[in-house]
């Protein structure tokens, strides 16, 4: 009689391998013992591939569910669950795509990708409230160069050499007007936001964009409007900046030591 | 080790004012919260999934909060792998436990089953081999959890496609002794107990009747999906259809057993429009109020 841990291994490498060594410790009545087993594979990958559609819709939208699916199945194998909850599950795929053979054709979809991630991690996550004024404002003049502030922990940027925002506007159920893009139309960058419970897409500037990824990254709002004038010299850091206070981009705030 | 010569540390006990309501409740999903919310319909309690509430944020998680002012919530697991070789998840655990400071659930419940084997998981309710050594093992793992919970936990029998060779008993003597030994209540799924029933050609009632009555606090109920192969036909435990008649039948056999035991629809795929799934409920409340008419 196997132990418990070496009957549970065999049945693993049926789900995942196709290996039937599992098939001699099933008891064979009705339906053969390789059938039963199969309609436990079928049930994760088909439950696993589902998980990944909930969280992917525009890639599956843009390849279509065939290609989707068989994205999945090759993707659940390389990357499974590694948790006893789904939330995780799926952060991988934007690589995996990227070195998905039959997707090259679709250079921008990794990066699509990349933004549906951050709308899943965002919808999941806990708003902090949002950076109240008065403490930056109690900022001494003198110090207000070395303030570090953070991003709001329901906030993620993605930035793109594709017009991410723009694919991702497009194919949203309802979206009226043009659906035909230009994908030599430049890069995109995107702030997705929780606000009232609700997912925000935002678009940013390069420069606007530079600005809270050091800041995301720990630079100082000197440093950080720095790299941004960096990028673009006619940046206009007041007006950015009060545009972020008011989205509530911002939750906390250190002084750098 | 021996079952009989385990003991378990103490059971912690359930606030009895906490416990489920003996009523008809409706397994509550993100399709059906606004709704839900705007009408907030007479169902004696909610179930929801534990593990879709771990981040503690967004929107369902402010759904949860705001029916929780209103409705007795049971948080119901699909992810401890409590039967797993492998050691206990810890992580989920504390991820467990927070979400159940937050809600303050009448009940908490997982599955008799496994799911993971080390740090992978197959998402998915395996059956465990019915044996000496898998029962000492979930005894530990149930106690351990209840201890770490700081609170009794319900365990739920699940729907199974396959036997293993080397089980040494039944499910149901297995169930029952897991939760004499560990102090654990028994989530009993009806339709569960019907699919596998089906599948393993083994009388639904004997399962009713190795069951004490006492030690069942919640019922499940769902629909299930018919397969057929070439080879013969096998029941899928969907949670995509109504109740079918026989499970019904089987629901009432398991009142007239149990007496009336909060008792919970369960949808998960293809969900109808609400008033589709409350009629369900409304249907399981009205058997549940005939059993209580018998038993006054």
């Amino acid at each position: 009689m196997p132990a418990l841990r070496e009957l549970q291994e065999a049945v693993f490498d049926a789900l995942f391998r196709r290996n039937e060594r599992a098939t001699a410790e099933v008891r064979d009545q009705g339906l053969a013992p390789a059938r039963r087993l199969q309609i436990y594979r079928n049930n994760m990958m088909v439950s696993l591939a589902d998980a990944l559609a909930a969280v992917y819709p525009v890639v599956q939208r843009l390849v279509g569910e065939d290609f989707f699916r068989h994205s999945a199945r090759r993707y659940i194998p390389l990357h499974p669950s590694r948790a006893g909850h789904l939330q995780p599950f799926g952060a991988a795929y934007a690589e995996f795509l990227a070195g998905f053979e039959p997707a090259a054709g679709l250079p921008y979809l990794p990066d699509v990708a990349r933004l549906e991630w951050a709308w899943h991690e965002v919808f999941h996550a806990a708003a902090a409230p949002p950076l109240d004024l008065a403490r930056l404002a109690a900022v001494p003049e003198d110090a207000r160069d070395g303030v570090q502030l953070h991003l709001q922990p329901a906030a993620r940027l993605v930035a793109s050499d594709y017009p991410v925002l723009s694919i991702w506007q497009t194919n949203q159920d309802g979206h009226a007007g043009d659906s035909t893009l230009s994908l030599d139309s430049g890069g995109e960058q995107v702030l997705v936001i929780q606000r009232d419970l609700e997912v925000e897409l935002h678009a940013l500037g390069r420069a606007e964009h530079e600005l809270l990824d050091r800041l995301a990254r720990g630079a100082t709002l000197a440093e950080a409007a720095e790299a941004a004038f960096a990028r673009e010299p006619e940046f206009d850091f007041a007006a950015q900046f009060a545009r972020h206070l008011a989205l509530g981009s911002f939750a906390g705030l250190a002084l750098a030591a | 080790m021996d079952v009989s010569n385990w003991r378990a540390g103490p059971a912690p006990q359930m606030d009895a004012a906490a416990a489920l309501p003996a009523r008809a409740g409706m397994g509550l999903r993100p399709q059906h919260y606004l709704e839900f919310l705007q009408r907030r319909p007479d169902v004696g309690f909610i179930e929801v999934h534990s593990e879709n509430y771990f981040g503690q944020g967004g929107k369902a998680y402010d759904c949860l909060l705001r029916a929780r002012a209103d409705y007795a919530v049971s948080l119901h697991g699909v992810g401890l792998s409590l039967g797993s070789a492998d050691p206990l998840n810890r992580d989920h655990i504390a991820e467990l436990k927070r979400l159940i400071d937050a809600v303050e659930p009448a009940a908490v419940s997982d599955h008799v089953c496994w799911s993971s084997v080390g740090t992978v998981y197959a998402n998915d309710l395996l059956p465990l081999p019915y044996t000496r050594e898998a029962l000492d093992h979930m005894v530990r793992r149930v106690d351990a959890v209840q201890q770490a919970l700081g609170r009794r936990i319900l365990v739920e029998n699940v729907s199974s496609y396959l036997e293993f060779e080397c089980s040494q008993m039944s499910e149901w003597d297995f169930l029952a002794e897991l939760a004499q030994a560990s102090g654990c209540g028994i989530l009993l799924d009806v339709n569960n107990i019907y699919v596998s029933a089906c599948n393993h050609g083994f009388d639904p009632h004997a399962y009713l009747a190795a069951i004490a009555p006492h030690k069942v606090e919640e019922i499940h109920l769902a629909g299930f999906t018919r397969k057929q192969f070439e080879d013969g036909e096998i029941l899928i435990d969907t949670h995509s259809r109504p109740v079918a008649d026989d499970v019904w039948q089987l629901y009432a056999a398991a009142l007239a057993r149990f007496g009336p035991v909060a008792t919970l629809i369960e949808w998960d795929t293809d969900l109808p429009p609400l008033d589709d799934l409350l009629h369900e409920v409304r249907h399981a409340q009205t058997l549940l109020e005939a059993s209580h008419a018998r038993i006054a």
